[in-house]
Protein backbone atom coordinates (compact mmCIF):
# COMPACT_ATOMS: atom_id res chain seq x y z
CA UNK A 1 0.00 0.00 0.00
CA UNK A 2 1.59 3.26 -1.01
CA UNK A 3 1.19 6.45 0.92
CA UNK A 4 1.21 8.96 -1.90
CA UNK A 5 -1.84 9.90 -3.87
CA UNK A 6 -2.41 7.65 -6.83
CA UNK A 7 -2.58 9.22 -10.26
CA UNK A 8 -5.93 8.55 -11.85
CA UNK A 9 -5.95 5.78 -14.46
CA UNK A 10 -9.12 6.51 -16.39
CA UNK A 11 -8.16 4.16 -19.23
CA UNK A 12 -8.00 1.06 -17.09
CA UNK A 13 -11.28 -0.90 -17.34
CA UNK A 14 -13.15 -1.14 -14.08
CA UNK A 15 -13.37 -4.92 -14.17
CA UNK A 16 -9.57 -5.17 -14.47
CA UNK A 17 -9.22 -2.99 -11.40
CA UNK A 18 -11.69 -5.17 -9.54
CA UNK A 19 -9.77 -8.34 -10.48
CA UNK A 20 -6.53 -6.78 -9.29
CA UNK A 21 -8.22 -5.80 -6.04
CA UNK A 22 -9.36 -9.39 -5.60
CA UNK A 23 -5.71 -10.42 -5.77
CA UNK A 24 -4.88 -7.96 -2.99
CA UNK A 25 -3.72 -5.01 -5.09
CA UNK A 26 -4.61 -2.03 -2.92
CA UNK A 27 -3.39 0.44 -5.55
CA UNK A 28 -6.11 -0.79 -7.89
CA UNK A 29 -8.62 -0.23 -5.10
CA UNK A 30 -7.23 3.24 -4.62
CA UNK A 31 -8.07 3.95 -8.25
CA UNK A 32 -11.63 2.75 -7.72
CA UNK A 33 -11.90 4.97 -4.67
CA UNK A 34 -10.68 7.94 -6.72
CA UNK A 35 -13.36 7.25 -9.31
CA UNK A 36 -16.24 6.97 -6.85
CA UNK A 37 -15.33 8.90 -3.71
CA UNK A 38 -17.10 12.12 -4.74
CA UNK A 39 -20.29 10.37 -5.79
CA UNK A 40 -20.31 8.18 -2.70
CA UNK A 41 -19.59 11.06 -0.37
CA UNK A 42 -22.24 13.22 -2.04
CA UNK A 43 -24.78 10.43 -1.83
CA UNK A 44 -24.10 9.80 1.84
CA UNK A 45 -24.05 13.53 2.59
CA UNK A 46 -27.49 13.91 1.03
CA UNK A 47 -28.69 11.07 3.24
CA UNK A 48 -27.25 12.25 6.57
CA UNK A 49 -26.80 16.03 6.06
CA UNK A 50 -23.61 16.20 8.08
CA UNK A 51 -20.17 16.46 6.51
CA UNK A 52 -18.23 14.65 9.22
CA UNK A 53 -20.74 11.81 9.42
CA UNK A 54 -20.79 11.55 5.63
CA UNK A 55 -16.99 11.40 5.58
CA UNK A 56 -16.88 8.64 8.19
CA UNK A 57 -19.65 6.63 6.56
CA UNK A 58 -18.04 6.91 3.12
CA UNK A 59 -14.76 5.73 4.63
CA UNK A 60 -16.48 2.81 6.38
CA UNK A 61 -18.26 1.89 3.15
CA UNK A 62 -15.06 1.81 1.10
CA UNK A 63 -13.28 -0.15 3.81
CA UNK A 64 -16.10 -2.68 3.86
CA UNK A 65 -15.97 -2.87 0.07
CA UNK A 66 -12.24 -3.58 0.21
CA UNK A 67 -12.74 -6.35 2.74
CA UNK A 68 -15.50 -8.02 0.76
CA UNK A 69 -14.37 -7.38 -2.81
CA UNK A 70 -13.23 -11.00 -3.16
CA UNK A 71 -16.92 -11.91 -3.05
CA UNK A 72 -17.83 -9.58 -5.93
CA UNK A 73 -18.77 -11.87 -8.83
CA UNK A 74 -19.44 -9.25 -11.48
CA UNK A 75 -23.12 -10.07 -11.85
CA UNK A 76 -23.90 -6.37 -11.51
CA UNK A 77 -21.78 -3.33 -12.22
CA UNK A 78 -19.19 -2.44 -9.61
CA UNK A 79 -20.87 0.82 -8.65
CA UNK A 80 -24.21 -0.93 -8.12
CA UNK A 81 -22.43 -3.37 -5.83
CA UNK A 82 -20.59 -0.53 -4.11
CA UNK A 83 -23.81 1.44 -3.68
CA UNK A 84 -25.39 -1.55 -1.98
CA UNK A 85 -22.65 -1.47 0.63
CA UNK A 86 -22.90 2.31 0.95
CA UNK A 87 -26.66 2.14 1.39
CA UNK A 88 -26.48 -0.67 3.95
CA UNK A 89 -23.89 1.19 5.99
CA UNK A 90 -25.74 4.50 5.78
CA UNK A 91 -29.26 3.23 6.41
CA UNK A 92 -28.04 1.15 9.37
CA UNK A 93 -26.34 4.23 10.78
CA UNK A 94 -29.46 6.39 10.38
CA UNK A 95 -31.63 3.73 12.02
CA UNK A 96 -29.24 3.37 14.98
CA UNK A 97 -29.05 7.13 15.35
CA UNK A 98 -32.82 7.37 15.41
CA UNK A 99 -33.08 4.64 18.02
CA UNK A 100 -30.51 6.40 20.21
CA UNK A 101 -32.06 9.82 19.57
CA UNK A 102 -35.01 11.46 21.20
CA UNK A 103 -37.57 10.32 18.70
CA UNK A 104 -38.29 9.29 15.18
CA UNK A 105 -37.13 11.68 12.53
CA UNK A 106 -39.81 10.33 10.27
CA UNK A 107 -42.68 7.98 10.45
CA UNK A 108 -43.53 5.86 7.46
CA UNK A 109 -47.00 5.11 8.71
CA UNK A 110 -47.82 8.76 9.27
CA UNK A 111 -46.24 9.59 5.98
CA UNK A 112 -48.40 7.19 4.06
CA UNK A 113 -51.50 8.15 6.00
CA UNK A 114 -51.02 11.84 5.40
CA UNK A 115 -50.57 11.61 1.67
CA UNK A 116 -53.41 10.69 -0.59
CA UNK A 117 -51.79 8.83 -3.51
CA UNK A 118 -54.13 10.52 -5.95
CA UNK A 119 -53.83 13.96 -4.40
CA UNK A 120 -52.51 16.93 -6.28
CA UNK A 121 -49.87 18.93 -4.47
CA UNK A 122 -51.02 22.42 -3.64
CA UNK A 123 -48.82 25.36 -2.59
CA UNK A 124 -49.19 26.32 1.04
CA UNK A 125 -51.04 29.58 1.54
CA UNK A 126 -48.49 30.89 4.04
CA UNK A 127 -45.55 30.56 1.68
CA UNK A 128 -42.49 32.59 2.48
CA UNK A 129 -40.98 34.97 -0.10
CA UNK A 130 -38.50 32.47 -1.55
CA UNK A 131 -37.49 34.88 -4.30
CA UNK A 132 -35.05 36.48 -1.86
CA UNK A 133 -33.86 33.31 -0.25
CA UNK A 134 -30.15 32.65 -0.28
CA UNK A 135 -28.86 29.48 -1.88
CA UNK A 136 -27.85 28.12 1.50
CA UNK A 137 -31.35 28.51 2.76
CA UNK A 138 -32.71 26.67 -0.27
CA UNK A 139 -30.31 23.85 0.40
CA UNK A 140 -31.28 23.79 4.06
CA UNK A 141 -34.94 23.59 3.13
CA UNK A 142 -34.29 20.70 0.78
CA UNK A 143 -32.24 18.93 3.44
CA UNK A 144 -35.05 19.37 5.96
CA UNK A 145 -37.55 17.93 3.48
CA UNK A 146 -35.35 14.95 2.68
CA UNK A 147 -34.78 14.38 6.40
CA UNK A 148 -38.51 13.78 6.75
CA UNK A 149 -38.31 10.79 4.44
CA UNK A 150 -37.49 7.33 5.69
CA UNK A 151 -33.91 6.20 4.92
CA UNK A 152 -35.18 3.88 2.19
CA UNK A 153 -37.24 6.63 0.57
CA UNK A 154 -34.28 9.00 0.74
CA UNK A 155 -32.07 6.44 -0.93
CA UNK A 156 -34.55 5.80 -3.73
CA UNK A 157 -35.20 9.45 -4.54
CA UNK A 158 -31.50 10.35 -4.48
CA UNK A 159 -30.45 7.42 -6.62
CA UNK A 160 -33.17 8.15 -9.17
CA UNK A 161 -33.13 11.93 -9.35
CA UNK A 162 -29.49 12.70 -8.60
CA UNK A 163 -27.65 9.60 -9.79
CA UNK A 164 -30.00 8.87 -12.71
CA UNK A 165 -29.95 5.19 -11.85
CA UNK A 166 -32.43 2.81 -13.47
CA UNK A 167 -35.11 1.06 -11.44
CA UNK A 168 -33.32 -2.29 -11.64
CA UNK A 169 -30.03 -0.75 -10.51
CA UNK A 170 -31.71 0.89 -7.53
CA UNK A 171 -33.42 -2.40 -6.71
CA UNK A 172 -30.08 -4.21 -6.77
CA UNK A 173 -28.45 -1.55 -4.64
CA UNK A 174 -31.18 -1.71 -2.02
CA UNK A 175 -31.83 -5.44 -2.23
CA UNK A 176 -35.53 -5.05 -3.01
CA UNK A 177 -37.86 -5.55 -5.97
CA UNK A 178 -38.34 -3.08 -8.81
CA UNK A 179 -41.97 -2.72 -7.77
CA UNK A 180 -40.87 -1.69 -4.29
CA UNK A 181 -38.51 0.87 -5.78
CA UNK A 182 -41.30 2.37 -7.90
CA UNK A 183 -43.69 2.43 -4.98
CA UNK A 184 -41.14 4.12 -2.72
CA UNK A 185 -40.40 6.61 -5.47
CA UNK A 186 -44.09 7.41 -5.73
CA UNK A 187 -44.45 8.23 -2.03
CA UNK A 188 -41.11 9.99 -1.75
CA UNK A 189 -41.98 12.28 -4.66
CA UNK A 190 -45.41 13.02 -3.24
CA UNK A 191 -43.87 13.94 0.08
CA UNK A 192 -41.19 16.15 -1.46
CA UNK A 193 -43.73 17.79 -3.75
CA UNK A 194 -45.81 18.68 -0.72
CA UNK A 195 -42.79 20.04 1.13
CA UNK A 196 -40.94 21.77 -1.69
CA UNK A 197 -43.58 22.85 -4.17
CA UNK A 198 -43.39 26.45 -3.05
CA UNK A 199 -39.68 26.36 -3.56
CA UNK A 200 -39.44 24.95 -7.05
CA UNK A 201 -42.45 26.84 -8.39
CA UNK A 202 -41.05 30.17 -7.31
CA UNK A 203 -37.51 29.80 -8.60
CA UNK B 1 -49.76 -6.92 -12.33
CA UNK B 2 -48.49 -3.43 -11.59
CA UNK B 3 -50.08 -1.34 -8.88
CA UNK B 4 -51.34 2.17 -9.53
CA UNK B 5 -48.24 3.60 -7.82
CA UNK B 6 -45.92 1.61 -10.06
CA UNK B 7 -47.75 2.59 -13.23
CA UNK B 8 -47.92 6.23 -12.17
CA UNK B 9 -44.20 6.31 -11.39
CA UNK B 10 -43.35 4.65 -14.69
CA UNK B 11 -45.59 7.14 -16.51
CA UNK B 12 -43.92 10.11 -14.79
CA UNK B 13 -40.52 8.77 -15.82
CA UNK B 14 -41.68 8.08 -19.41
CA UNK B 15 -41.12 4.35 -18.92
CA UNK B 16 -44.52 3.25 -20.17
CA UNK B 17 -44.87 2.42 -23.83
CA UNK B 18 -47.24 0.89 -26.36
CA UNK B 19 -50.48 -0.64 -25.20
CA UNK B 20 -49.57 -0.20 -21.53
CA UNK B 21 -49.13 3.55 -22.01
CA UNK B 22 -52.37 3.88 -23.93
CA UNK B 23 -54.29 1.85 -21.35
CA UNK B 24 -52.91 3.86 -18.47
CA UNK B 25 -53.53 7.24 -20.05
CA UNK B 26 -57.07 6.28 -20.97
CA UNK B 27 -57.66 5.25 -17.35
CA UNK B 28 -56.69 8.67 -16.01
CA UNK B 29 -59.79 10.57 -14.86
CA UNK B 30 -58.23 14.00 -15.40
CA UNK B 31 -55.54 14.00 -18.04
CA UNK B 32 -54.76 17.71 -17.65
CA UNK B 33 -54.20 17.33 -13.90
CA UNK B 34 -51.97 14.34 -14.52
CA UNK B 35 -49.88 16.29 -17.01
CA UNK B 36 -49.57 19.12 -14.49
CA UNK B 37 -48.39 16.60 -11.92
CA UNK B 38 -45.84 15.28 -14.38
CA UNK B 39 -44.53 18.80 -14.96
CA UNK B 40 -44.37 19.33 -11.21
CA UNK B 41 -42.27 16.20 -10.74
CA UNK B 42 -39.99 17.38 -13.53
CA UNK B 43 -39.50 20.69 -11.71
CA UNK B 44 -38.77 18.87 -8.48
CA UNK B 45 -36.19 16.74 -10.28
CA UNK B 46 -34.47 19.82 -11.69
CA UNK B 47 -34.38 21.47 -8.28
CA UNK B 48 -32.92 18.40 -6.58
CA UNK B 49 -30.38 17.86 -9.33
CA UNK B 50 -29.26 21.47 -9.21
CA UNK B 51 -29.00 21.71 -5.44
CA UNK B 52 -27.84 18.23 -4.46
CA UNK B 53 -25.40 17.27 -7.19
CA UNK B 54 -22.24 16.00 -5.55
CA UNK B 55 -19.75 18.80 -5.83
CA UNK B 56 -19.06 19.64 -2.21
CA UNK B 57 -16.35 17.16 -1.30
CA UNK B 58 -13.18 18.91 -0.37
CA UNK B 59 -9.92 17.25 0.67
CA UNK B 60 -10.44 14.38 -1.73
CA UNK B 61 -6.82 13.35 -1.57
CA UNK B 62 -6.90 13.34 2.21
CA UNK B 63 -9.94 11.10 2.02
CA UNK B 64 -7.98 8.60 -0.08
CA UNK B 65 -4.90 8.97 2.11
CA UNK B 66 -6.88 8.25 5.26
CA UNK B 67 -8.54 5.27 3.63
CA UNK B 68 -5.17 3.91 2.46
CA UNK B 69 -3.92 4.14 6.03
CA UNK B 70 -6.93 2.32 7.38
CA UNK B 71 -6.54 -0.45 4.79
CA UNK B 72 -2.83 -0.74 5.50
CA UNK B 73 -3.53 -0.88 9.23
CA UNK B 74 -6.10 -3.59 8.65
CA UNK B 75 -3.69 -5.60 6.51
CA UNK B 76 -0.91 -5.24 9.08
CA UNK B 77 -3.14 -6.39 11.91
CA UNK B 78 -4.41 -9.27 9.77
CA UNK B 79 -0.89 -10.46 8.93
CA UNK B 80 0.24 -10.04 12.55
CA UNK B 81 -2.82 -11.90 13.69
CA UNK B 82 -2.16 -14.58 11.08
CA UNK B 83 1.43 -15.08 12.27
CA UNK B 84 0.37 -15.72 15.84
CA UNK B 85 -3.00 -17.21 15.20
CA UNK B 86 -3.62 -20.53 16.90
CA UNK B 87 -4.16 -23.65 14.85
CA UNK B 88 -7.71 -23.91 16.18
CA UNK B 89 -9.41 -21.37 14.00
CA UNK B 90 -13.21 -21.38 13.88
CA UNK B 91 -13.50 -23.27 10.55
CA UNK B 92 -11.00 -25.84 11.72
CA UNK B 93 -12.85 -26.24 14.99
CA UNK B 94 -16.06 -26.78 13.06
CA UNK B 95 -14.45 -29.37 10.81
CA UNK B 96 -12.83 -31.15 13.73
CA UNK B 97 -16.12 -31.22 15.58
CA UNK B 98 -17.96 -32.62 12.57
CA UNK B 99 -15.32 -35.32 12.00
CA UNK B 100 -15.35 -36.27 15.69
CA UNK B 101 -19.11 -36.63 15.69
CA UNK B 102 -18.97 -38.77 12.55
CA UNK B 103 -16.28 -41.04 14.02
CA UNK B 104 -18.22 -41.36 17.27
CA UNK B 105 -21.39 -42.22 15.36
CA UNK B 106 -19.58 -44.89 13.33
CA UNK B 107 -18.05 -46.43 16.46
CA UNK B 108 -21.38 -46.38 18.24
CA UNK B 109 -23.11 -48.13 15.35
CA UNK B 110 -20.34 -50.72 15.15
CA UNK B 111 -20.37 -51.41 18.89
CA UNK B 112 -24.14 -51.65 19.01
CA UNK B 113 -24.23 -54.05 16.08
CA UNK B 114 -21.57 -56.18 17.75
CA UNK B 115 -23.13 -56.05 21.17
CA UNK B 116 -26.65 -57.02 20.26
CA UNK B 117 -26.13 -60.81 19.75
CA UNK B 118 -24.08 -61.07 22.96
CA UNK B 119 -26.78 -59.41 25.00
CA UNK B 120 -29.39 -61.63 23.43
CA UNK B 121 -27.34 -64.75 24.32
CA UNK B 122 -26.83 -63.55 27.86
CA UNK B 123 -30.47 -62.95 28.38
CA UNK B 124 -31.34 -66.50 27.30
CA UNK B 125 -28.77 -68.88 28.72
CA UNK B 126 -25.48 -68.52 30.51
CA UNK B 127 -22.90 -71.17 31.33
CA UNK B 128 -22.29 -70.70 35.02
CA UNK B 129 -19.97 -73.54 35.85
CA UNK B 130 -18.60 -76.81 34.49
CA UNK B 131 -16.89 -79.13 36.87
CA UNK B 132 -15.78 -82.76 36.72
CA UNK B 133 -14.70 -85.07 39.44
CA UNK B 134 -12.29 -87.57 37.77
CA UNK B 135 -12.94 -90.19 40.47
CA UNK B 136 -16.61 -90.34 39.61
CA UNK B 137 -16.29 -90.82 35.86
CA UNK B 138 -13.30 -90.04 33.63
CA UNK B 139 -15.46 -89.46 30.52
CA UNK B 140 -18.15 -87.51 32.29
CA UNK B 141 -18.88 -83.81 31.78
CA UNK B 142 -21.06 -81.61 33.88
CA UNK B 143 -22.40 -78.30 32.69
CA UNK B 144 -24.68 -75.80 34.46
CA UNK B 145 -26.89 -73.34 32.63
CA UNK B 146 -29.04 -70.53 33.94
CA UNK B 147 -32.01 -69.41 31.88
CA UNK B 148 -32.87 -65.92 32.99
CA UNK B 149 -36.18 -65.70 31.17
CA UNK B 150 -37.58 -68.69 33.03
CA UNK B 151 -35.51 -68.09 36.20
CA UNK B 152 -34.26 -71.73 36.29
CA UNK B 153 -30.85 -73.36 36.48
CA UNK B 154 -30.17 -76.50 34.39
CA UNK B 155 -27.55 -79.08 35.32
CA UNK B 156 -26.49 -80.96 32.20
CA UNK B 157 -24.47 -84.16 32.67
CA UNK B 158 -22.94 -86.43 30.04
CA UNK B 159 -21.00 -89.71 30.42
CA UNK B 160 -22.01 -90.11 34.02
CA UNK B 161 -23.10 -93.72 34.80
CA UNK B 162 -24.51 -92.99 38.21
CA UNK B 163 -25.01 -89.94 40.33
CA UNK B 164 -23.02 -90.14 43.59
CA UNK B 165 -25.08 -89.96 46.73
CA UNK B 166 -23.40 -86.82 47.95
CA UNK B 167 -24.46 -85.10 44.67
CA UNK B 168 -28.07 -85.45 45.61
CA UNK B 169 -30.03 -82.32 45.47
CA UNK B 170 -30.99 -80.82 48.76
Amino acid sequence: MHTEATAAQPDVPELDLVKRCQKGDSEAFDELVTRYRTRVFGMVYNMVHNEQDAWDLAQDSFLKAWKSIVRFRGKSSFYTWLYRIVMNVTIDWIRKKQIKGSGAEFDDAIQLREIDPASKTVPKPDALPFENMERGEIRAQIDRAIAQLSPEHRAVILMKEIEDMQYNEIAESLGCSIGTVMSRLFYARKKLQNLLKDLYENI
Amino acid sequence: MKTFEEKWTAWLDDKLAGAELAAFESSLPDRAAAEAEKASVRQLRLLLKRELSPSMMTNEEFFSHQLRERIALGQASTSAHGAHSPWWTVPRLLWSGAVSVAVFALCAVWVMQDAEPLEQSQSLTQVLNARLDPTVGPDATVTMFETKENRVTVLWTEGLKSLPSDYAAK
